[in-house]
């Protein structure tokens, strides 16, 4: 990537009153010199997987003695051009980022060889002084294919640019990632290199991809001094999702009761009716004998 | 003396308690037939419309309802497992209370689940309880536990009518063809023959051995429905043997009430005495000593673990619900203690008010239980109106309420009507045992 840093020095006695306002900073804390801060005015760009173009800006001041005091600058305006061409406009966020994205089919004016010259702005303010960076890129083409190739699960990377004949033209060399999404980043799986705008690289089985066993592939090259950042992603249904079988263990909340608590209740009731019933048992006795006296005395009286 | 004059004696004595209807008791059967008829119109107002009648929400979901299924089951396990102790221990002057017990379990027993289906809200789903049953629920144990509990003692008040409908069958040649009817079938066919009188005594205190165990049982159930959750104010392990002591204290006192209101009603003095109140307040003494440490020991707990939750609820306890707080944890515990306490003051009726005062703080701390930990609830509700929050009770509830006490006095004087509050047959046993020992006595003089 060619690069050109412009930078300047913050000497404006405003400065430190700007930054501080936005950070809540004390305003009472005069011991703070503005001219201890320099500001970091950083450009990149990431060509994104549906072939749009972000453009992002780091804008961060940083403390020329103790280089871990970064103060970002927020709701600053940057402006991003091709060349002379306004591609649009962002505010920095709370954590000093703008970011922009140019889409799919913009048509960007390139150098005789190639390149987009691509630039970022920030005009200045009462506060801040202007900065401005400016990147040139190569437009790269990703492909990313991936397929099961005599029952192995291949990962087939393609690297080309266009020419002004709209041919296409392999990627000599460059660094390669291949990653997986997981919940929180990107997991690596392989570092390699294309050659001859290729790459081909064995997918793993034990993957175990999202509930539906679908798993985010990206190829990713980082930092590419022609290309700067290009990103090419995919789905695949590769995940190989192994159930774990939990054991439920018998507990209060679970789908059966815990085995000594039929044996208990049981106990408790059997005990408990067969009480009821030896009572039962015991009435009857009781009534029938009853009948037999009301029987033998009915006999006498009649006898009598 | 012959035993059969003498039970003829006693039927005749007892027979107007039975048969003859004074005009008082004709007031008081239709002042108490007037708030059951207020209760079921209540009942219909709050079927029709709703639960949106009573003043239990979101929040609240447990009223007076659950208190008083509370209290009442209470009453009925304290009863059946102090009719357990008086018939196993055969104690010594049981015979004048044990049927005030027994009936007063099996009452008790039946109004108090019906407030449980009052609190329901879809009694139509009722059925689901017996349809899908999860053991490991405590609402199951509950109904299992309240249902065998229900049928044993059902079977345990027969066993003990049995030798009375013998008796009242034999000497009933002018009462009404119906009651004789009812006393024959009842009776079955009890003659009092030796073989007969050793094989009902032998169930009867087997039944009341296993009437105290189910009472113990059923009532550490009803105490882990509120135990078991994670609420603040439930979640004690004290929670069983402390509700054993509150039903105890409740049932003792409701006994001496009703042996109060019985003797002085029925003229029985001659029966009910001075040393059986004086018996049941030493009781009542002991019992409220222990309640007393449990109250202390389960709010001591809690103040002292400074839960936060906890001490949310104790400061609900302390505010809100400041006097009833007072009544039922020092009034109703200190006064029927200061009372039984000391000798002097332990008279009929001063026995009979610690008695009131017990149970009415009882009742109040059982609504101190309910109540109040709903009100402070893990997650509160915010932002809505007081009456979501807090809780109090309509006249639909309390109307319901009074219905139920009402139905459970009618129900106990129609029993009374149906059989002799004293158990006839107790008293030939001890006049027979009397005999017995003298005889023994005698012959061990003569030998």
């Amino acid at each position: 990537m060619k690069s050109i840093n412009y930078k300047y020095t913050i000497i404006t006695s405003l400065l430190i009153a700007f930054l501080f306002s936005f950070n809540g900073f004390s305003q009472e804390d005069e011991a703070t010199d503005a001219s201890s801060y320099k500001m970091r005015f950083n450009f990149k760009t990431v060509k994104q997987y549906d072939n749009s173009r972000l453009l992002e800006v780091s804008f961060i001041g940083q403390n020329k003695k103790d280089r871990k005091d970064k103060i970002p600058v927020f709701d600053a305006v940057i402006k991003f051009y091709n060349n002379d061409n306004l591609l649009g406009e962002s505010k920095t966020s709370d954590e000093g980022i703008a970011q922009f994205a140019v889409p799919g089919n913009q048509i960007y004016i390139t150098d005789e060889d190639g390149y987009i010259n691509l630039t970022a702005k920030f005009e200045g303010s009462d506060g801040l002084d202007e900065e401005e960076e400016e990147i040139q890129v190569k437009d790269l083409f990703l492909e990313l294919n991936l397929e099961e190739i005599d029952s192995v699960k291949t990962v087939l990377v393609k690297a080309f640019t266009i020419d002004s004949l709209g041919v296409e033209i392999p990627l000599e060399e460059a660094d390669l990632i291949i990653s997986v999404g997981g919940m929180i980043s990107k997991m690596k799986l392989e570092e390699g290199t294309i050659e001859d705008g290729e790459f081909e690289f064995e997918f793993p089985t034990d993957i175990p991809g999202d509930v539906n066993g679908d798993i985010l592939v990206y190829s990713i090259i980082t930092d590419n001094d022609d290309f700067g950042n290009v990103i090419q992603q995919k789905t695949v249904n590769w995940g190989n999702i192994k159930t774990k079988i939990v054991k439920e263990d018998n507990k209060l909340w679970s789908e059966a009761a815990p085995i000594w608590m039929y044996i208990v209740l049981t106990i408790l009731l059997v005990g408990v009716w067969a009480n009821y019933l030896y009572t039962a048992i015991n009435l009857f006795k009781i009534k029938k004998e009853g009948k037999e006296i009301e029987l033998k005395e009915t006999e006498l009286n009649t006898e009598h | 003396m012959n035993i059969e004059n003498r039970k003829r004696e006693l039927a005749k004595e007892f027979s107007p308690m039975l048969e003859k209807t004074t005009k008082t008791s004709k007031i008081w059967i239709g002042f108490l037939i007037a708030v059951i008829l207020v209760g079921v119109y209540a009942f219909f107002v709050q079927l029709f419309k709703g639960h949106i009648v009573t003043g239990m929400r979101d929040n609240v979901v447990w009223g007076i309802y659950i208190i008083n299924f509370i209290f009442f089951v209470c009453l009925s396990y304290s009863g059946a497992f102090i009719s357990g102790i008086l018939h196993f221990f055969k104690t010594p002057w049981k015979n004048s209370v044990s049927r005030i017990v027994e009936i007063i379990t099996v009452l008790s027993l039946i109004i108090g689940p019906i407030f449980i289906l009052l609190c329901i809200g879809r009694l139509d789903r009722l059925h689901y309880l017996f349809i899908y049953p999860r053991i490991q629920s405590p609402i199951t144990w509950d109904i299992i536990a309240i249902m065998t509990d229900l049928i044993g003692c059902f079977i345990y008040l027969y066993l003990t009518f049995i030798p009375d409908f013998a008796i009242l069958r034999d000497n009933s040649e002018n009462a009404s063809k119906w009651r004789q009817k009812v006393y024959k079938f009842l009776a079955i066919g009890y003659q009092d023959t030796t073989t007969q009188r050793e094989k009902l005594h032998k169930i009867t205190r087997t039944m009341s051995a296993m009437v105290i165990a189910l009472a113990i049982v059923a009532y550490s159930v009803l105490a882990w429905i509120f135990s078991l959750t994670l609420q603040p104010g439930w979640n004690s392990s004290i929670f069983a043997p402390y509700f054993i002591i509150a039903g105890l204290y409740s049932g003792i006192g409701v006994i001496i009430i009703a042996m109060y209101l019985i003797r002085k009603y029925y003229h029985l003095e001659h029966y009910i005495r001075k040393v059986h109140f004086i018996g049941a307040g030493i009781i009542l003494l002991v019992v409220s000593l222990l309640f007393g440490y449990f109250t202390f020991s389960e709010y001591f707990s809690r103040w002292f673990s400074h839960k936060i939750h906890d001490t949310n609820l104790l400061n609900t306890l302390f505010t809100r619900y400041f006097w009833v707080f007072i009544f039922a944890n020092y009034i109703g515990v200190l006064v029927p203690i200061v009372i039984l306490f000391f000798k002097k003051f332990r008279t009929i009726k001063s026995i009979t008010f610690a008695a009131i005062v017990a149970v009415i703080g009882l009742w109040f701390n059982r609504y101190l239980i309910v109540v109040p930990t709903l009100e402070t609830p893990y997650l509160p509700i915010q932002d809505t109106r007081e009456e979501f929050v807090h809780y109090t009770a309509t006249w639909i509830e309390w109307a319901l309420s009074f219905a139920g006490v009402a139905a459970f006095i009618l129900f106990f004087i129609l029993i009374m009507k149906l059989v002799p509050v004293i158990p006839m047959s107790g008293i030939i046993d001890n006049e027979r045992e009397q005999k017995m020992s003298k005889k023994s006595f005698k012959k061990i003089v003569t030998e």
